[in-house]
């Protein structure tokens, strides 16, 4: 009887897992399915087998105006998406929260900005920004073909609200990327994230 | 606008949009904030004068810290001056600025960032400050600007307006000092593999119990309150799972002695689970307190009857029979704990944290514990004798089986019952190296163990029990009664875990099996072998009919005044500025019952809470949940109950003791 419930125990209890809500560099990706300004639902799986990149965005944010207003934002968005890259614009504002937007509005926005992003997915409930631990705008994620998270954090080492800045700035994101997709390994796989706080409800 | 226009053109420019950068000066007003030099009229020469960058933001907006925390930016400031020196940025201690589920670290209302200046030379001081800013409510400003100060400098000591030095005196005050002067230490451990623990070294009681700690480097730590341990004298920081820890962090601390920076504290056994090291005395203690916990499972109400039973028997064997039936009783405890004691740390060594009274979070190993509590109960009434020796209740074992078995039986069902004692020791457990850890849990075993190792050693006490006689059987019919009440009390945990339809799974599953001792113990050949068919078979069936409940949401009812334990939530609520109070509980532990029943859902323990507008959340562990577990590590605990407390003013976690009482939470409430 002693051995019976032992095992028992050990066998039923099993060695539970401990599952992270946050993306985290070297660890699979958070699943998501969102669905995007034209109506077409998002999941990680559906893109799996390319790079991802993930970019939280509020327009209203003075950081995120930073990198829109002097064109850096397009820019790599333009480069890497010709490169293969899948690049998605994540709006995690709640409802009558700074940044919310409708389909329509989140259309034109992108339009406005010559965005080169793939999409712009609403997340307004925050589920995704919750799972992936997206904290500022921009929050950025780069994932590789693999679902993995390979890079997390501030888009540079400089959190300036001044765009003069950029040019001498480390592009983590470029950075991780150009290794990435010259299969060499990413020398830096997080930063502190910085920016607005994302308008969650 | 390109760059060879004039000079005046871009003053114009920005005259026309940035009015506020217009013309370099000592003050400047942006959006939301207003910003001013606090100076001393005159400056003496070689004298070093702290001088500030007074930033006062509109009522509810506010500026950031060196850390600003989940979002938001420090200011930056570029300092120059051809004619002193200026020395770094002093940043006063900030306050926790909660925003939805974030933190941010900063100052509402004005703040002075200050910084001392010693002029070089004497005739004018010239002093240049760059500027760039970051002013949030909800949504975030930012501003950039210049400010000049110029000032005589002459060998009159440092001149000041006294409301202006008045301002730098008051933010001076907590503006850290070097830590080399503080009247404690600090050490960074690893808690679990999410958490990060600071430990006080010699700190005093009164600034342990007021301290406030904010990381300094940006994104490693979570800037939330960390949750505090008064006993051990610790905190546990959430850390940022996305970043790599550095070697070493640095913090501000706020204590009634003072406020202090610790830079570059080093960061021990980055990559391996923290080992709490213990000196002679507190292992010593601790060991101790293990086995005064284990003794003290002998009286709880689950164990008290097989123990008792066990003591029995002891009493129709003679000599050399009995010293060997203790000792091989007391070997069966210190197996058993050894085991899961191993279990236990193969768990912790995996990066898994799993909690004591893991055992009875399946329904499959209640069930059996009701068979086999149903049988015993029905065997001391006397309704049918299982073969010869009253403790052979798994069946026709050998006599020495039978004491090794009780022994483990012992573990096993003293698990639920946490006293107090035993969550100090398994608290401790869980944060020591292997070998301390595996000591308490063989000390835990010396304490169950301990009336039993005592005959053994010392026959002589076995003279104390009474001499056999009819009155044993007697006494045996009457502790059917607490088994049987175990048996109930068991049915209501299962009940809990799978619902009505577990209940009555079992109550037929005993049902058959009374009715197979029956019929077994009341003829003989096939109807015997129908008999044990038929109980193996009902067995079976109860079995996997209650193993597909193993991890589903169990039917238990939340009352409506409690809300279930979700972390999101918490952090909601505490940001805005909610008091409230987290019970940690499950249903096969028995002091969580007792206050359940006696303190928290009582008329005035609601009432109290109400009061006080506290929001109650319980976290139920009845069964395994791996965020309730992670939950409990971050608070330095693997067992239940745990009571939490989150004071509305922000401050830190407060645990309060596993026995509680109405004043107990009160004074929690009022005395943050």
């Amino acid at each position: 009887m002693n051995r019976m419930i032992l095992s028992l125990a050990f066998l039923l209890i099993g060695t539970p897992s401990l599952s992270m809500a946050e993306a985290i560099p070297g660890t699979p990706a958070p699943a998501f399915n969102v669905t995007d300004a034209k109506g077409k639902a998002h999941t990680l799986s559906s893109h799996k087998g390319k790079w991802v990149v993930l970019e939280w965005y509020n327009k209203d944010c003075p950081y995120v105006k930073k990198h829109y207003g002097s064109g850096n934002m397009q820019k790599l968005q333009k480069t890497y998406s010709d490169k293969g890259v899948v690049w998605l614009t994540v709006i995690s504002s709640a409802k009558g929260k700074q940044g919310h937007f409708t389909p329509e509005q989140a259309t034109q926005d992108h339009a406005k900005n010559k965005s080169a992003a793939a999409a712009v997915l609403l997340d307004e409930s925050g589920e995704m920004g919750r799972a992936y631990g997206a904290k500022t705008t921009p929050h950025m994620y780069v994932i590789n073909p693999e679902g993995a998270v390979v890079y997390a954090g501030g888009i540079d080492d400089n959190n300036s609200a001044n765009p003069k800045v950029i040019p001498t700035s480390k592009n983590f994101v470029a950075m991780a990327l150009d290794a990435g997709l010259a299969g060499k390994p990413i020398e830096t796989s997080s930063a502190a994230p910085y920016g607005c706080s994302v308008k969650y409800n | 606008m390109t760059y060879h226009y004039s000079k005046a053109l871009m003053t114009w420019f920005f005259l026309l949009f940035f009015p506020w950068i217009a013309v370099a000066q000592e003050q400047l007003s942006a959006d939301h904030v207003k910003i001013r030099v606090v100076a001393p009229q005159s400056f003496q020469e070689g004298t070093e004068t702290t001088v500030g960058i007074l930033f006062e933001p509109d009522p509810e907006w506010h500026v950031y810290w060196k850390n600003s925390g989940d979002s938001g930016a420090a200011p930056k400031f570029a300092l120059g001056s051809p004619n002193a020196v200026v020395g770094p940025i002093l940043w006063p201690t900030p306050k926790r600025l909660p925003v939805a589920h974030l933190v941010n670290l900063g100052y509402e209302g004005a703040v002075a960032y200050m910084f001392t200046v010693k002029p070089t030379g004497s005739g004018t001081l010239h002093l240049e400050i760059n500027l760039e800013w970051l002013v949030c409510k909800e949504d975030c400003i930012p501003g950039f600007g210049d400010l000049v100060l110029k000032r005589p400098v002459n060998d009159q000591p440092t001149r000041w307006v006294a409301d202006e030095l008045k301002i730098i005196e008051t933010f001076r005050k907590s503006v850290p000092s070097d830590s080399e002067s503080a009247p404690y230490q600090l050490e960074i451990f690893q808690n679990t593999s999410d958490s990060l623990g600071v430990r006080f070294a010699k700190v005093a009681d009164r600034d342990f119990k007021e301290l406030d700690i904010f990381p300094v480097d940006q994104g490693y730590l979570s800037p939330a309150a960390p949750a505090k341990d008064e006993k051990n004298k610790h905190v546990i920081f959430k850390k940022n799972l996305a970043m790599q820890l550095p070697s070493d962090l640095s913090f501000v601390i706020t204590t009634p002695s003072g406020v202090w920076e610790f830079s570059n504290v080093e960061v021990k056994n980055r990559t391996k689970l923290p080992d709490q090291t213990f000196n002679f005395v507190q292992l010593m203690i601790v060991l101790f307190s293990a086995v005064l916990g284990g003794l003290i499972l002998n009286l709880m109400p689950c164990v008290f009857p097989v123990i008792s039973i066990k003591a029995f028997s002891l009493l129709k064997s003679h000599g050399k029979e009995r010293i060997k039936d203790c000792l091989l009783y007391s070997l069966g405890v210190l197996t058993t704990f050894s085991i899961l004691g191993l279990f236990f740390l193969a768990l912790k060594q995996a990066g898994s944290a799993i909690g004591w009274g893991f055992q009875l979070q399946s329904p499959v190993v209640i069930l059996i514990l009701i068979v086999l509590f149903w049988t015993m109960a029905l065997n001391f009434l006397g309704a049918f004798e299982f073969g010869s020796g009253i403790m052979n209740f798994a069946g026709k074992q050998s006599k020495w089986s039978s004491s090794f078995g009780t022994g483990v039986l012992s573990v096993f069902i003293a698990a639920p019952c946490t006293g107090p004692f035993m969550g100090t020791a398994l608290g401790a457990a869980a944060t020591v190296s292997a070998f301390s850890a595996f000591l308490i849990f063989f000390c835990l075993g010396i304490g169950l163990a301990l009336p039993f190792l005592i005959f053994a050693v010392a026959p002589r006490t076995l003279a104390w029990l009474p001499k056999p006689g009819a009155w044993m059987e007697t006494l045996k019919q009457f502790f059917s009664f607490p088994l049987f009440a175990t048996v109930i009390w068991l049915l209501w945990v299962l009940g809990q875990q799978t619902g009505t339809q577990g209940w009555m799974v079992a109550s037929i599953a005993l049902l058959t099996i009374s009715f197979a001792i029956w019929l077994g113990d009341t003829s003989k050949g096939w109807k015997t072998l129908m008999a044990w068919l038929l109980a193996l078979s009902v067995l079976f069936w109860a079995g996997s009919q209650l193993n597909r409940y193993t991890g589903s949401q169990g039917a238990s009812q939340q009352e409506s005044s409690w809300l279930p334990f979700d972390e999101v939530q918490l952090a909601e609520y505490r940001s805005q500025g909610k008091a409230v109070f987290v019970d940690f509980t499950a249903a096969w532990c028995i002091t969580c019952q007792v206050n359940k029943q006696a303190v928290l859902d009582t008329q005035a323990g609601q009432n109290l809470f109400k009061k006080h507008n506290v929001i109650l959340m319980r976290a139920d562990w009845t069964q395994y949940d791996a965020r309730i577990t992670k939950a409990l590590a971050s608070l330095g605990r693997n067992s239940v109950p745990v009571y939490a407390f989150y004071a509305s003013d922000g401050s830190g976690v407060k645990l309060l003791p596993q026995i509680l009482t109405l004043s107990i939470i009160e004074d929690a409430i009022k005395n943050p």
